[in-house]
């Protein structure tokens, strides 16, 4: 399995592959391969998804993808 | 005006003709244009006692009347043993939350998931002790029968699907199965003869055919599982237009999964073929074993893939324990045919390639299980024994963690376990058929509990549970 965490300033529950698939800042454990990564509810975060490929994480080195919140927050 | 003219046992003799025309296997429907309120998938919200936080799936594994025994017998003892989880005094078996099976496998499971609780009371009488297969056999002397099987579209299979119907399982649909409301969601499973990969009675599995399921008999779900090859003819389903079908994107994106994982592009390719509707309009069916003969493998998909029912409530931080119990009425087959310098004739070799290849990857399939299993104890064990040497050092910062620990456990109940040797040998021998005597079925009821006491696993999770 590989690792994800995904940053934003505040707690949100994450969409794997438009399935919820844990909260930010928790470890999230996916298998290998080409993923996209999106918050829930509400939409004020940019960007609106990230594609990634996963592979080469440890459990001590996860992927970091970040999201910021939007300027029209 | 032709009934005045022909005499009367040409009448009957001109319908007796026509009538094959008339036989034809009952036809999947196609998927409403407004999505039906009860559809055949895994609910996430547990209720009914049943708890997210304790998890617990059984593999039931193929192999007649003698897996179908020895995985009742586990469901038996999953009964009788007591726990107590959050506070709450229950049985084990209220706390089952899939189940997938194989043939044999698959009468049981069906039958507890419709019944419940009822299956200890009738069970055994309808089926575990039923010379079903004997009824099978003579039912194909009814001249009705002969009739019927002279249709292109009517075969073996479809007696034998009439016969579970009638039978064990009072015609029920997957709608008693979606309506229950309870678990466990049971995954009955067969084998696409097209490309030898599984096939499960899910409606995840039946939008690929653009196909609802809640009308289709459970018992031709449970007849595809156990259609062995040869005795048995397959099982066919109708593929329909794929005009408005939208691909998830766990298989959008499996399907460019090619030069990173695998696994998972062959996943995804060998559903995303149900979309080539033009070339695959029916889908034919034949005994899950022929791809699995463990039925492990949807539940190891529903643990690996993003989409998977059970990734899902492990990364949500739903599940703390996580038990996998395995009941594999394997046998070994004694080899005759080495002893013979004459190459083995035709009538040998077919049977021999469909059961070798049964249970040829079922080794392999509990050990990369197990291999999951213990890249999460080890990744957990590695956070917390890192973050323990951070600590000392003031000002350090805090590793990022899984939503839970999950504490997994893999049970094994297989004959293979019995330390002495005649009475291993004694369950290794017995055939593969849906008609044992009875104090052999009363043998498998009896050792599923027996093995599963033995078990190191089995006994480390139950005490896991008392030191709560």
């Amino acid at each position: 399995m590989e690792y994800l965490i995904v940053r934003f300033p505040r707690s949100r529950r994450v969409l794997v592959d438009d399935e919820f698939n844990g909260r930010t800042e928790d470890l999230i454990e996916i298998e290998a391969g080409r993923h996209v990564v999106s918050l829930g509810p509400p939409y004020n975060y940019t960007p609106k998804e990230q594609t990634i490929i996963l592979k080469d994480t440890a459990e001590l080195d996860p992927r970091e993808v970040s999201f910021d919140l939007s300027s029209d927050a | 005006m032709i009934c005045r003219l022909m005499p009367r046992w040409a009448l009957v003799c001109l319908l007796f003709l026509a009538l094959p025309g008339c036989a034809h296997y009952f036809v999947n429907v196609e998927k409403p244009a407004i999505q039906p309120v009860k559809e055949y998938r895994f609910n996430p919200e547990a209720s009914g006692g049943n708890s997210n936080s304790l998890f617990i799936c059984l593999a039931f594994s193929g192999g007649g009347t003698r897996a179908a025994a020895l995985s009742y017998g586990v469901l038996e003892k999953l009964k009788d043993t007591r726990i107590t989880w959050k506070g709450v005094e229950k049985s084990l078996l209220d706390e089952v939350d899939c189940i997938s099976s194989i043939s044999g496998g698959s009468f049981t499971a069906a039958y507890y998931g419709l019944f419940g609780e009822r299956i200890f009371q009738d069970y055994r009488g309808r089926f575990l002790e039923a010379d079903v297969q004997g009824s099978l056999f003579w039912s194909l002397f009814n001249p009705w029968n002969w009739v019927r099987l002279a249709s292109p579209y009517f075969s073996r299979i479809d007696i034998a699907a009439e016969y579970y119907d009638e039978h064990i399982f009072e015609g029920k649909s997957f709608t008693a199965l979606a309506e229950t409301g309870r678990r466990p969601f049971v995954m009955l499973n067969a084998t696409n003869l097209a490309n030898g990969e599984r096939f499960e009675f899910t409606q995840d599995q039946f939008d690929f055919l653009m196909s609802d399921l809640t009308s289709y008999p459970v018992a031709r779900a449970v007849a595809a599982s156990s259609a062995f090859p040869f005795l048995l003819s397959p099982i066919t389903l109708k593929n329909y237009p794929h005009a408005h079908f939208q691909l998830p994107k766990d298989y959008e994106l499996g399907l460019k999964d090619y030069p990173d994982n695998r696994r998972r592009y062959y996943w995804a390719r060998n559903r995303a073929m149900y979309m080539d509707d033009a070339a695959l309009p029916y889908v034919h069916l034949m005994d899950g074993g022929l791809a699995d003969n463990i039925g492990l493998r949807p539940i190891e998909a529903a643990h690996q893939r993003s989409s998977g029912f059970i990734r899902k409530l492990f990364n949500q931080g739903e599940i703390e324990k996580f038990v996998l119990i395995v009941v594999n009425g394997h046998t070994l087959d004694k080899d005759t045919m080495s002893k013979d310098e004459s190459p083995p004739g035709v009538g040998t070799v077919a049977p021999i390639i469909a059961t070798v290849a049964m249970e040829h990857y079922s080794v392999e399939t509990i050990e990369a299980v197990k291999d999951l299993r213990n890249a999460r104890r080890k990744a957990q064990k590695n956070i917390t024994a890192c973050q323990k040497k951070l600590d000392q050092c003031p000002g350090s910062p805090q590793l990022p963690k899984f939503p839970t620990e999950i504490d997994p456990y893999v049970i094994e109940v297989d004959f293979e376990a019995i330390s002495d040797p005649d009475r291993r040998n004694y369950f290794l021998s017995l055939p593969t058929s849906f008609a044992l005597e009875k104090d052999q079925v009363q043998a498998l009821i009896n050792v599923g509990p027996q093995l599963l006491n033995e078990s190191p696993e089995f006994l480390a999770f139950i005490e896991s549970l008392r030191s709560q």
